[in-house]
């Protein structure tokens, strides 16, 4: 093994996370900044994904995944990060030695401050135990993307696709563009998964029909998906009798949600939420060990990516303070998720600067609003006139109001 | 007229209340984030149109597809059939963001423009 590598911070993985927490880091007065990637390129999913929307929050205009990725790879260039690519990050320990294989053997890095952005995989059919026989034809909806957009391969003929989060939804657009015959959305919620703007565009635009509280049962064919049996389910997911339908098809898409890839921060023994299976992080995104910073989907699952720069931006200024003086404010106060919200990020604040909270909600609702009190009082409030599941609240709450906070503690709640 | 209508401009899908008339147009939108959300249900509806995103074949490049876009949006109705122009269309490396690939390429004023740099192989 060669000599230890040395880096102020350094940043695993290189899709829009890490990209926007390089940069910053590096804006922030970081020396070496190391942007560790596995694939040959940076970029990570926004290069499948060419379709548009990306970047109306940071840029104020709609656009592709590949023009968005472009904007941040130039930045990171520009300010001479350090881009390893085909490098796959195999440990990191709490001291914050990083071991990395790639085409230059096994290499060590000892960083100053790690900043985890590996982002999410996808589920597959094995996650969610579909039955039938295990023929060629059943993909993850990213995979396709992938194939389609990056590596130019069809991957069949008449579509159905299990499964109505946003890449699904985007697919079946993509895929009905492209020739195919897209049969049908199945969704085994009452409600869709993706975002409402994608019900209308990829779906209603091209009368691709949407099918909710239900699910595919059964996979059917040989060497290649010749058909699937799709079934209602009731309020418990069960099936419901006497609701079975074979629907031919030669491919069947998942999008059926995706896993963080939280291995690495499982390893370094940081502390994570059983809700969103990420970092607790305070702030400065710091998580439990010192000098280990998360942002981006593997922190939390975004499902606009300029929130996931934003957040990633504040996460690689943290990490570059604290590896170039070793200080950051202390987080003393608690956040806690109160009625209504699932999860709300961070865990704790230190009350010295804005901070841009992040949560969801347990239900869909109309007419709420969002209120973070502390003893007993109101010191925020925001309308929410539409709130769902599948669309992640964020929420500004100004330095001035922390002075309000009593006993250290902070309750975020769904109210009227 | 009222009439609610999801504004797909972005992610963020904002339920929009639009008051309109036929002569008068669009008189107020409610319940939307930015300003983005006017322009577009002014266009929702009285001439619908879409981006086309898609990707074209390239030669001698370091990717095997450029991905593309309309420059501007097109009629909603007309995505198909853009999409079989589209099917002739081969770019060759180096592509740069923004390079227009073909020019008017279905008569209705939007170029096909690249999204992503393409270096030769």
């Amino acid at each position: 093994m060669s000599a230890i590598e040395k880096a102020d911070v350094a940043v695993i993985g290189g899709g829009p996370a890490g990209l926007a927490a390089a940069a910053e880091a590096k804006a922030a007065g970081a020396g070496r900044v190391l942007l560790l990637e596995r694939d040959d390129r940076v970029g990570g999913i926004l290069n499948q994904q060419v379709h548009d929307g990306f970047g109306t929050k940071v840029f104020k205009e709609a656009l592709t995944g590949p023009e968005y990725a472009a904007i941040y790879e130039d930045r990171v260039n520009d300010r001479d990060v350090e881009t390893w690519l085909k490098t796959h990050v195999i440990d990191v320990t709490k001291d914050r030695l990083i071991t990395v294989h790639s085409d230059k053997g096994l290499r060590t890095i000892e960083a100053g401050s790690v900043v985890l952005s590996m982002g999410c995989r996808e589920r597959t059919r094995g996650a969610i135990g579909t039955a039938g026989t295990r023929p060629a034809g059943v993909f993850t909806a990213g995979a396709v993307q992938n194939y389609m957009n990056v590596r130019n391969l069809a991957v069949g003929r008449k579509v159905v696709i299990l499964g109505s989060g946003d890449i699904g939804l985007i697919m079946a657009r993509r895929m009905k563009l492209e020739g195919a015959e897209v049969v049908c959305v199945a969704e085994i919620l009452p409600q869709p998964s993706g975002i409402a703007g994608n019900m209308v565009r990829c779906l209603e635009d091209f009368d691709i029909p949407l099918y909710l509280s239900t699910t595919v049962v059964e996979i059917h064919g040989k060497s290649r998906v010749t058909g699937v049996t799709l079934a209602e389910v009731g309020p418990k997911m069960g099936e419901i009798k006497g609701t079975r339908r074979y629907v031919e098809c030669d491919t069947l898409l998942l999008s059926v949600g995706l896993i963080p890839e939280n291995e690495l921060t499982n390893k370094i023994g940081v502390v994570t939420s059983p809700v969103t299976t990420g970092a607790i992080v305070d702030d400065s995104f710091r998580t439990s060990v010192p000098g280990i910073f998360s942002c981006g989907n593997v922190l939390q699952v975004h499902d606009v990516v300029d929130y996931a720069t934003l957040e990633s931006e504040k996460a690689g200024t943290a990490a570059a303070i604290w590896a170039t003086t070793g200080k950051l404010p202390d987080a003393n106060i608690k956040v806690n998720a109160g009625e209504g919200l699932r999860y709300v990020l961070p865990a704790t604040i230190s009350g010295t600067d804005a901070v841009d909270f992040t949560m969801r909600s347990w239900k869909e609702d109309h007419d709420r609003a969002i209120i973070f009190k502390s003893g007993g009082e109101e010191i925020r409030r925001l309308k929410m006139p539409h709130m769902e599941p599948a669309g992640m609240i964020r929420v500004r709450v100004g330095k001035g109001r922390f002075k309000h906070i009593v006993n250290n503690e902070l309750t975020v709640e769904v109210g009227y | 007229m009222n009439t609610t209508l999801i504004c797909i401009v972005c992610p963020v899908s904002c339920p929009c209340d639009v008051e309109w008339t036929e002569e008068g147009g669009v008189t107020k939108v409610e319940n939307n984030q930015c300003k983005l959300a006017f322009e577009y249900v002014e266009g929702e509806l009285f001439d619908p149109r879409r981006m086309l995103t898609t990707s074209v074949p390239v030669d001698g490049g370091n990717w095997p597809l450029v991905s593309v876009k309309s420059h501007v949006p097109i009629p909603k109705d007309q995505m198909l059939e853009a999409m079989k122009v589209i099917a002739d269309v081969r770019a060759t490396a180096p592509i740069k963001v923004g390079d227009v690939i073909m020019p008017d390429f279905i008569g209705s004023g939007a170029d096909l423009v690249a999204t992503r740099n393409v270096t030769v192989a």
